[in-house]
């Protein structure tokens, strides 16, 4: 197979569009009608179907705690997507999340246990901070790809988490408010700092010119570098960015279980990856919103919450979610296919 | 083969997504002659070409190959029937050598081991044909785009074509690269090669070509003797109006103000060496060689992109030393990349994003805050300066716009930028007639508002028309300097050298 050149069929259709004023552009802009109907459509769609569905399967499903439950059960995974979905959407990953959630919660905990909570606090915030750090030195001075980089940082800072803690869990008495307490509304804390995030994170995104630059280099990092953007400074202030907020999921989690797991984080990683993919980030980068990535964790937490509810195994809420996750990887690539032909 | 050699398409009709860009198109090309094949961007020339490749199917029409009707093209068919197309982007596998690339997908074997002495023979042989001298083990991707093209001449050459189809395959030669070019393409011609010629550059067509037919929007506009039609016969059928060629303002305009940048013996280690060169406001100064030159990184140079191992760069009687494109652009420098596709265009994201990328921390509203609005504003403006046709929307995605189109709106980058100094590369390879008279235009404009541009270029139809002022590259050196009316194309072939 010869590659397709992409001025070919593109340039082709576009033409009769652009020689003359456009009477219907075809294709991509041909989607003039389709391309109005916001992306996140079928995921609300999707929430909807799961919502009426589940209502009908168990009583418990429809009433206002219920959704609490939903929601903090997404807070976690929450708090760290929204960082993810800034980094995706500038091409890059961060896999180290999970261990880095481990790591965080322990080095509260023991520090904590020593020196007092605030010092706990202020430890695990800079334990983000360095694996951030790590994350941001290896990608954009050494030039590693992020997948490999956050791979091995994965498995180093979960090892580091046990070699900490002895392999024990950490208990930690004294710090239950961030985790537990329901400030009004009776809603959780945990789910009022989800939505701070989520909404700081949209501000950002949107409408700052680190969220566009982030989105240029996504697109296309070559362009972006000789558009005068310092990309290399912004994707290091992403890791960055991802570390504290693990950190700052690390604490929420640490509060709830009064207690730091080796176990805590593992697996967060796919959660949030295929949050952030499912709400349509591009894994090519340059695409994806907030807003998309905040339905893509309702779903997932949803469909748990319903599946648990019919008591169905836990072990296929496991299967169900990888589904989704190759599912909304599917639907990328056909969506690229789709905008390059 | 006793009958000649024949191409036939007839009633050829393709649509994408609803849209019929070719409308029951005729065409023949039989063996041993030339067709060329004109039309601007999105007339349906590469839909119709990658047909006949059997890259597409059509949704009526026939295409017929050495009297044989083929039902169902496919490339596998299209390529035993002796169809070789030459893309105009590169299909070449970057990590293998020359060698390899050459012969790549028909393997020289014995039993299931490849002979790679045979490898090298035939690469070395269609190298010598050609005249090139490459390093056989050279990785395609390490060598300069022209001569990864030259490679994929090279590999089209050695596999024994009857129908051969070029798309622009000049738009990266220099002068006398297109020459030896067309002495293949004549050699080919009288060996009974039928060959399909798709190109830009009308003066080519008068060259080398027997036959022409013109598309436009998905229908033959004229089909003709090559000897028979004149320049502007063909141009008005391309473009289905007349245009005015841009042309260079008359004698040279007397440019006294200090240069707004001045290289002083500047060297890059490797690409070139001792160069001085003023550009001053309101001047266009073309940079003229042939690929591997050293033009390009000239002028990469001046935009933070290689450090100079000696000599002195200074803008505005400054002298700067740029770290990387932000120190650059700080400094008032602007750049239009060779590669639009890969190094200059965000082609997922909106057009006023595109333009404004350069400018957004000039931008904010306040503190980190960017003003949609701004941006909305400064795409309006440019929009209508530059000509640019799209929907006039905003948040339109760059990719959706046509080849031209796309280059106009990077242009509109430094404009709103307010660069002083405009590094251009090869500022129009790969687009059409119409829209490059209106990209030369808008460079006209530039310099008329006192902004200096300096364009590196292969291209020295492009010199001709547009520079004030050419200096003239080889092998890393200035060798030329030539004025106003001393830019001819025989002058500059001249000083190029062989």
């Amino acid at each position: 197979m010869t590659p397709v050149s992409t001025t070919g069929p593109a340039a082709g259709a576009a033409a009769p569009g652009s020689e003359a004023p456009p009477p219907a552009q075809p294709k991509a802009g041909g989607g003039s009608l389709l391309s109005r109907v916001p992306d996140v459509t079928p995921l609300v769609v999707l929430l909807v179907a799961l919502g009426i569905f589940f209502s009908i399967q168990s009583p418990f499903f429809f009433n206002y705690d219920n959704f609490l439950n939903v929601l903090t059960a997404a807070a976690i995974t929450g708090i760290i997507a929204a960082p993810a979905t800034l980094l995706l959407v500038a091409g890059q990953f961060d896999l180290s999340v999970g261990s880095g959630l481990t790591f965080c919660g322990v080095v509260m905990a023991y520090v904590a246990d020593k020196d007092g909570i605030l010092v706990g606090i202020i430890a695990a915030v800079a334990a983000g901070l360095v694996i951030g750090t790590v994350n941001g030195f290896l990608v954009t001075v050494v030039g590693v790809n992020p997948l490999i980089t956050t791979l091995a940082t994965l498995a180093a800072f979960a090892g580091l988490a046990s070699v900490i803690a002895d392999g024990q869990t950490l208990p930690l008495t004294g710090f239950s408010g961030l985790g537990t307490s329901r400030p009004f509304f009776n809603i959780p804390l945990p789910v009022i700092i989800f939505a701070v995030v989520v909404i700081g994170f949209y501000v950002l995104m949107r409408y700052t010119v680190i969220g566009r630059s982030m989105y240029a280099i996504g697109a296309n990092p070559v362009a972006a570098r000789l558009s005068g953007l310092r990309t290399g400074r912004l994707i290091f202030i992403g890791f960055l960015l991802s570390g504290t907020f693990v950190a700052l999921a690390a604490l929420v989690n640490v509060s709830q279980l009064s207690a730091a797991s080796t176990q805590a984080g593992t697996g967060l990683e796919l959660s949030v990856v295929t949050a952030v993919v499912l709400g349509g980030a591009s894994l090519a980068g340059g695409r994806g919103t907030i807003i998309g990535t905040l339905f893509g964790l309702l779903v997932i937490a949803v469909l748990n919450n319903g599946l648990t509810l019919l008591s169905v195994n836990s072990f296929w809420q496991d299967v169900a979610r990888g589904t989704l996750l190759a599912l909304a990887v599917s639907f990328d690539q056909l969506r690229l296919r789709l905008t390059r032909e | 083969m006793t009958a000649p050699f024949q191409l036939q398409v007839r009633g050829i009709r393709k649509a994408f997504g609803g849209v019929e860009v070719l409308h029951g198109v005729d065409l023949d090309a039989p063996g041993g002659a030339v067709l060329a094949l004109l039309g601007e961007n999105g007339a349906g020339k590469s839909t119709l070409v990658k047909i006949i490749a059997g890259d597409y199917q059509p949704d009526a029409g026939t295409v017929t190959i050495g009297g044989e009707e083929l039902a169902a093209l496919t490339p596998l068919t299209a390529r035993e029937h002796g169809v070789r197309m030459i893309f105009q982007e590169l299909a070449d596998a970057p990590t293998l050598t020359v060698a390899e690339n050459i012969s790549l997908g028909r393997w020289p074997k014995r039993g299931p081991f490849i002979r790679w002495e045979v490898v090298r023979r035939r690469a070395r042989e269609v190298l010598d044909q050609l005249g090139v001298a490459l390093d056989l083990d050279a990785p395609v991707g390490s060598l300069p785009v022209g001569e990864r093209q030259v490679v994929e001449i090279a590999r089209a050459l050695s596999d024994q074509a009857r129908c051969l189809i070029l798309d622009e395959p000049t738009a990266a030669l220099s002068a006398q690269e297109t020459e030896r070019l067309f002495g293949f393409v004549r050699r080919l011609r009288e060996q009974g090669t039928s060959l399909i010629y798709i190109t830009h550059r009308l003066d080519e067509v008068r060259e080398i070509a027997d036959r022409v037919a013109v598309l436009r929007d998905g229908d033959v506009a004229l089909e003709g003797n090559a000897a028979e039609l004149d320049r502007a016969e063909i141009v008005a059928a391309m473009v289905g109006r007349d245009i005015g060629e841009v042309k260079r303002p008359a004698p040279p305009r007397a440019v006294a103000a200090e240069p707004v940048l001045r290289f002083r013996g500047a060297s890059v280690r490797g690409a070139f060496d001792d160069v001085a060169l003023d550009v001053r406001p309101g001047e266009v100064v073309a940079l003229y060689g042939k690929l591997g030159s050293g033009t390009s990184e000239v002028a990469e140079s001046a935009f933070g992109l290689h450090a100079l191992s000696g000599g002195e760069l200074e803008v505005s009687g400054r002298t700067v030393k740029l770290r990387d494109p932000a120190d650059a652009i700080t400094a008032g420098i602007g750049l239009l990349p060779a590669d639009r596709q890969r190094e200059g265009a965000f082609l997922v994201r909106s057009v006023a994003e595109n333009l404004a990328a350069p400018s957004w921390w000039s931008m904010r509203a306040g503190g980190l805050f960017l003003s949609d609005r701004r941006e909305a504003a400064a795409y309006a403006r440019w929009h209508d300066a530059l000509r640019i046709r799209s929907r006039n929307d905003p948040s339109q995605p760059l990719g959706t716009l046509s080849g031209g189109n796309q280059q106009k709106v990077l242009l509109g980058r430094w404009l709103e930028r307010r660069s002083r100094v405009l590094l251009l590369i090869e500022p129009t390879r790969g687009v059409d007639v119409g829209a490059r008279q209106e990209i030369y235009r808008a460079i006209r404009e530039l310099a008329a508002d006192g902004v200096g541009v300096l364009v590196a270029t292969s291209d020295y139809e492009e010199v001709v028309q547009l520079a004030d002022r050419a200096v003239v590259m080889a092998r890393g050196r200035i060798t030329a300097e030539l004025d106003g009316d001393d830019i001819t194309t025989q002058r500059l072939t001249e000083e190029v050298g062989g």
